[in-house]
């Protein structure tokens, strides 16, 4: 397949990478546009450490060929969700409640529950558990990733209630 | 980073100050008493050899009043550096930005050995503590003798000694070294911890970098020039095979594919990004030797008949006499899987070619960087100081990452490509290619009980791997434990828990069935039975948090326990719940309780992360994880055939901290031993539930149906 020259819409940004329609729009993130929080982890789509945002959906990036996103879809990468010093509430609750060992899967982690959210604020910890489900944390820190996002669900209904 | 250890030392010199020390908590008080007045060398102005220090642990004082520690061992996620920060930043008395932390880069760190055994707060902190405390120490009487103050009106703080009661210091660290290594030999045994130390519930120093994507593994590394590798592996058993031929045209003629050859046995691929060697890879056809049958991937019987007596690991009264007059004889075998680490970061590494001076740099993740230095020296015939390893954060090792073959495949690459090569393992090949799987067991077992329900005798005889964890749990006096091995393909490679794991599911599952037999409950008979009074507290600890005595269970509900005793002096008892599905066959996990004393506890927050995930894994081995093998080959390719824990299989997990075995005692850690007790606390409650024992793991849903006779 010969190389084109695609544009992509990633974390609000014009970006511009001459690949094959089919390369994985993670190797594009990671090696084209430096975006290397985005974990490559199994390539089959079971890990979810690749996880982005497309439109708003958390999507397997190592299945998802570039072709597929680059008419004007919106990307989101774990780099547009937060920055050191300026992190979204669930960054945030993932370091206070010590959501991660290793920290490999955590973008991935982050990305899924940040599409949770966006598409139900107040989930049960059983709506949790089924939104996470195939997001793959081999430290295990399961518990306290659903105590993170607990803590996130608890804090904005609070303020709903207010 | 570009500068060398040798090139430390001498911007040290003259002003700077250096605390070399080490710390072997094998090491008893006798051998190497504490040397109260330390032996002091002069920095280097101009450094040769340092082969003294090379062997220890750095803390240094900068004349700016940096601190920067240097240590071999590696980030894994056990929360290595947070653990350092913490004690370093608190012992002396400094900013957490005055503080330089560097791990794992054999060219500025010392060869401190692996970071296994879960030594990170056990040997690394503990060191760093007891260092500290000695520099305190040693500083105030530096600053006594320069300064001519008696030692008793100065006192330490904030990186440096002043006035008792002052707030400034009168002089820095640095000031006070003028220019000395200073080594210190320290005794665990007889330093107490300040009790500043104990309990710390301080975030994670990487978090920030971590949830925000930020924090570099070595897969994020890019080097100028860098091109991606790949390889193609055999179909059977990398060591049963070898290349005959490979079809490589089609491959070759791929736009970005820069090279495709047959590399020390194997097809490997480079090219210009990582989808052109994997389509590269796809393309080429191989043809392998057929294996011979008798070298079949044997498990089960035929591991038995080919096995040899390697060691007596344990061995007190007489086995054969205890059983003769014991008043029964429960005689039982248990068979444990293949399991693997399944690291969600596959095996990695970027190395580059030889530089104008001859040498190369490799980035890996790795529990031991200066292993992989001298396993690349040796791979490419080169000098040590040649090479350079840089250990980069792992995304998960567990055991996994110690001589992973990934680093020197990456430095041999990079010397053909002439270029840097990053190499990265697919999943495919983590399973088949690295191949590096906990050992599948057969444990034989003999118990003899008296009339009181005590065990007076037990015959433990383990095949393929090591029997650890026998000893320290029961009060039994007549025990004869034995490890038989034979030729292995797998042999025993580290994984979390190490053969603790597989003995310990039959130990404990095989105690419970002892304890049926003489119609006891199985807690009881433990703590009749535990050498310790600590599993007493631990058990009781567990029964109340589960409210063993008068938990409702429901139908085919169950709960069962199991203890354990790891490493130095690590106790545990783990009390799980459990319901099976008769109709899918089925285990949910529906609760655990956990009771665990590990000594002081140091950061609760990391012991508790850690120790939950250890539990999780545990239910993995359990329940579910298991490499499939076939004939000659390995049989798992994805993620999804090789079934780890997720967020639906962890049930609430509920954690005590008792510390009244030793008190006084150091911190032990906690990485590994969670995972042992968990796999026979589930076995004992699917028992309790249904009254069916499984003498294999994992006790998957098909094996439950076929337990229960709906297959």
């Amino acid at each position: 397949m010969a190389k084109k020259d695609v544009i992509l819409n990633v974390n609000g940004v014009r970006r511009e990478a001459i690949v094959e329609l089919d390369e994985p729009l993670l190797w594009v993130l990671r090696d084209d546009f430096e975006l290397t929080g985005t974990k490559f982890g199994c390539g089959n789509g079971v890990c979810g450490a690749c996880s982005v945002l497309i439109d708003g959906v958390a999507r397997r990036s190592c299945r998802v060929p570039v072709a597929y996103v680059a008419a004007g879809h919106e990307i989101v990468t774990i780099e547009g969700i937060g920055t050191v010093g300026n992190l979204s509430p669930i960054q945030q609750a993932f370091i206070d409640h010590t959501a991660f060992c290793c920290g490999f899967c955590t973008p991935g982690m982050i990305i899924t529950a940040t599409a949770l959210l966006a598409k139900n604020p107040h989930p049960t910890r059983e709506e949790i558990i089924e939104a996470m489900d195939y997001n793959l944390c081999r430290c295990a820190s399961y518990p306290n990733i659903i105590e993170a996002i607990e803590s996130v669900v608890n804090t904005s209904q609070r303020r709903h209630l207010k | 980073m570009s500068i060398t250890r040798r090139q430390f030392l001498v911007s040290l010199g003259g002003t700077g100050l250096l605390y070399a020390f080490r710390f072997t908590p094998e090491a008893s008080a006798k051998t190497e008493p504490f040397e109260p007045i330390p032996v002091d060398d002069d920095l280097p102005q101009c450094v040769a050899e340092l082969p003294d220090v090379d062997y220890m642990d750095w803390i240094a004082f900068s004349p700016d009043g940096k601190v920067s520690v240097f240590t071999g061992r590696t980030e894994l996620g056990q929360g290595l550096k947070t653990v350092i920060t913490a004690t370093v930043t608190q012992g002396l008395e400094i900013p957490p930005e005055k503080l330089t932390i560097i791990q794992g880069d054999t060219d500025l760190c010392p060869d401190d050995g692996p970071t296994v055994g879960s030594c990170a707060t056990r040997v690394v902190a503990w060191g760093f503590w007891l260092a500290c405390e000695k520099i305190r120490t040693d500083l105030v009487k530096r600053a006594a003798l320069l300064l001519g103050i008696p030692s008793e009106e100065l006192e330490f703080k904030a990186g440096g000694v002043g006035l008792k009661g002052e707030p400034h210091t009168l002089i820095s660290a640095s000031e006070l070294g003028g220019g000395k290594i200073v080594k210190i030999n320290l005794d665990p045994a007889a330093t107490p911890m300040e009790k500043q130390y104990i309990d710390l519930r301080i975030p994670n120093v990487n978090g920030e970098l971590i949830v925000t994507g930020s924090l570099k593994y070595v897969g994020d590394l890019h080097e100028p020039g860098m091109l991606y590798a790949g390889w193609k592996g055999p179909p059977y058993h990398p060591t049963l095979t070898r290349l005959l031929s490979a079809e490589m045209d089609a491959a070759r003629a791929l736009p970005g594919v820069k090279w495709v050859k047959a590399v020390a046995g194997r097809v490997a691929a480079i090219g210009e990004r990582y989808s052109d060697v994997v389509k590269a890879i796809d393309l080429v056809k191989s043809s392998w030797s057929v294996p011979t049958r008798s070298k079949e991937l044997r498990v089960e019987e035929e591991a038995r008949a080919g096995a040899v007596l390697e060691e007596k690991k344990e061995e007190e009264g007489n086995v054969d006499a205890g059983l003769a007059s014991s008043n029964l004889v429960l005689t039982e075998t248990y068979k444990t899987q293949y399991a693997t680490h399944a690291q969600i970061e596959t095996d990695t590494a970027v190395a580059t070619p030889e530089d104008v001076n001859g040498k190369i740099t490799v980035w890996v993740s790795s529990q031991y960087p200066h292993l992989a230095r001298e396993v690349i020296a040796t791979y490419l015939n080169k000098p040590e100081s040649e090479i350079r390893v840089i250990a980069m954060p792992a995304g998960g090792a567990f055991g996994g990452k110690i001589g992973n073959p990934v680093t020197r495949e990456a430095a041999q690459l990079a010397k053909i490509a002439g270029v840097p090569v990053k190499l990265i393992y697919s999943r495919k090949d983590q399973f088949q290619l690295r191949g590096h799987f906990k050992a599948a067991c057969i444990i034989d077992l003999t118990t003899g009980v008296n009339a009181d329900g005590k065990m007076i005798a037990r015959k433990v005889d383990v095949f393929q791997d090591t029997g650890e964890g026998t000893k320290f749990t029961y009060d039994i006096p007549n025990v004869l434990t034995r490890v038989y091995g034979a030729e292995w393909i797998f042999g025993r490679p580290a994984m979390r828990g190490t053969s603790y794991v597989q003995t310990c599911f039959a130990t404990e599952s095989h105690v419970d069935m002892v304890a049926h037999k003489v119609g006891m409950d199985p807690l009881e008979f433990r703590r009749r039975n535990a050498q310790f009074p600590i599993y007493v507290e631990l058990i009781d600890a567990c029964a109340e948090m589960i409210r063993y005595d008068n938990h409702p269970l429901d139908v085919d509900e169950g709960i069962g326990l199991a203890i354990v005793h790891h490493g130095g002096s690590q106790f545990g008892a783990v009390a799980a719940k459990v319901a099976v599905d008769r109709a899918s066959g089925q285990i949910k996990m529906k609760q655990i309780c956990a009771a665990f004393d590990i000594g002081t506890v140091i950061n609760r927050r990391t012991a508790t992360v850690g120790i939950r995930g250890g539990i999780i894994w545990g239910i993995g081995y359990a329940l579910s994880e298991e490499v499939l093998l076939n004939g000659h080959s390995i049989e798992t390719e994805y993620l999804s055939e090789y079934r780890i824990p997720r967020f639906s299989d962890t049930p609430p997990i509920e954690i005590t901290f008792l510390n009244k075995h030793n008190p006084e005692g150091t911190p032990r850690g906690c990485g590994e031993m969670p995972v042992i007790p968990t796999i026979g606390a589930i076995a004992n409650a699917v028992y309790n539930a249904i009254g069916i024992r499984f003498y294999s793991t994992p006790i998957t849903p098909e094996r439950v149906r076929e337990a229960l006779g709906n297959a």
